[in-house]
């Protein structure tokens, strides 16, 4: 257990004999090191199997809108999930001071898809230094620098601190470079209609729809999605052309202005497909054109929900 | 160049036509390529109503509405103008030409004026190439 695992630890055990929460959502051990599950602690004495480390790839703020407003719920938050929830705040799917936030400054996650197509399935741990990864198989252990590992949506991460946390445990790291986290976008955005949509296709028709990113997402809370939609059929379900791009196109524009660029729907998706390219642009245009981040704070409303007649001269007439 | 008509899909709210004759030209005289859907309002308008013109194979989608203070739900319009600008932004981004969506916010003073922007978004398609991206169930058939 890392030094900062029995802080952690120390911290969630008060939380949970003091009542001070009903359910702390964090990960525990899973029978690959590559993947910790989420986890539900109700009691002190169930941490015994509490993990956190850099392979923790879930947005946990995805469980949020499942409870009940009144439910008291803690969880361990990095830069992005202290965004999202705030975001899930902001649209009501739960009471600020119902929930318990331990911020973590987050180092970056460790994409398991680099890891494996890099190291093979059969490791048996992974450990982290500061700068480091250390790989451990039966015979062998290898380290690997941790920049390179780490998750694209990480590599542009700006935010890496959280916002609003109750508590606090680890030195604050300093700010991403916003310019460097758009070079992506912009060198997307850059290359002619033909070819966009060439990439576009090329990364939708491996598209299994599975939904993985839909739960995965923070944002995804829909009751009932619309691609589960029997009647009317808004768009294909089966996978055929048409049903994946929609369902591509529908489920990144449903995050404009919403997303928190936390890239949980990429590390959850079993084709590794692309899909920040799509949000990044959204929440380019949002900065851009509405001057709005999303999850900075817990009251502005995102800029679908928030027009009013000052909009009058914005668009072409 | 196309050789034929361009396909236009035109989503038109129902109150921005004030003038009587106009309504009675969108509602019997449309040319064949365009075909009408009317909405309650522009902020009726789902981006999959959009969506699905686009992968049904329309070359371009036109969207009228009414002027910001002039909406007849107060401010259908003006979370629809945000929503579906941002939308044919991002359709763009993925290879639909940004000029394949046009709007058209109609004053109520207007007369005529739906006529001549259908027939300038006619004329300015048929100078683009027909629209292949995006287009997935032209004449039923999957590609």
């Amino acid at each position: 257990m890392t030094d900062l695992e029995s802080k952690l630890t120390a911290e969630i055990a008060n939380l949970l004999d003091d009542k001070k929460v009903d359910v702390f959502i964090a990960f525990k051990k899973a029978e690959s090191p590559l993947h910790p599950q989420p986890a539900f602690f109700t009691e002190s004495n169930q941490l015994g199997d509490f993990v956190y480390n850099s392979l923790c790839q879930n947005n946990l703020a995805a469980f949020i809108p499942r409870y009940p407003l009144s439910a008291r719920i803690g969880m361990v938050v990095r830069g992005c999930e202290n965004r999202a929830v705030n975001h899930l705040v902001v649209e009501k799917q739960h009471a600020r001071e119902n929930i318990f936030m331990i911020g973590v400054p987050c180092e970056g996650l460790v994409d398991w898809h680099k890891l494996v197509n890099r190291f093979g399935e059969e490791m048996i741990a992974v450990d982290e230094a500061k700068d480091e990864i250390m790989i451990s198989y039966r015979d062998r252990q290898i380290r690997a620098p941790r920049q390179e590992l780490l998750h694209d949506s990480c590599l542009r991460c700006v935010h890496p601190n959280p916002l609003s946390a109750d508590v606090t445990i680890g030195e604050l790291k300093p700010e991403g470079d916003p310019t460097l986290a758009r070079t992506e976008v912009a060198a997307f955005s850059a290359l002619d209609n033909a070819a966009r949509h060439a990439w576009f296709r090329k990364e939708a028709e491996r598209c299994i729809r599975c939904y993985a990113c839909r739960e995965a997402c923070p944002m995804c809370y829909c009751t009932e999605c619309f691609v589960d939609h029997g009647v009317p059929r808004w768009t294909e379900s089966t996978v055929s052309p048409a049903g994946m791009r929609a369902w591509h196109i529908v489920r990144a524009f449903h995050q404009a202005g919403r997303c928190v660029s936390c890239g949980a729907c990429e590390r959850a998706c079993p084709m590794d497909i692309k899909m920040t390219y799509l949000t990044e642009k959204l929440n380019e245009d949002m900065r851009t054109k509405y001057q709005f981040e999303c999850g900075m704070d817990d009251k502005t409303q995102p800029p679908f929900a928030a027009f009013n007649l000052d909009d009058k001269n914005r668009f072409e007439l | 160049m196309i050789d034929h008509k361009p396909k236009i899909i035109l989503f038109q709210c129902q109150w921005c036509l004030y003038s009587a004759e106009d309504q009675t030209w969108v509602d019997t005289q449309l040319p064949v390529n365009i075909h009408l859907v009317k909405v309650p309002c522009t902020g009726r308008i789902n981006t999959l109503y959009v969506l699905n013109a686009v992968q049904g194979g329309a070359d371009g989608v036109m969207i009228s509405g009414c002027l910001p203070e002039q909406c007849h739900f107060k401010e259908g319009n003006l979370g629809a103008r945000r929503q579906l600008d941002q939308f044919a932004d991002f359709l763009d981004h993925i290879g639909y030409e940004r000029n394949r969506v046009r709007f058209t916010w109609l004053d109520l003073q207007d007369r005529g004026r739906i006529q001549r922007d259908l027939a300038q978004f006619e004329a300015d398609l048929t100078k683009m190439p027909k629209s292949e991206a995006l287009a997935t169930r032209v004449g039923g058939h999957h590609d």
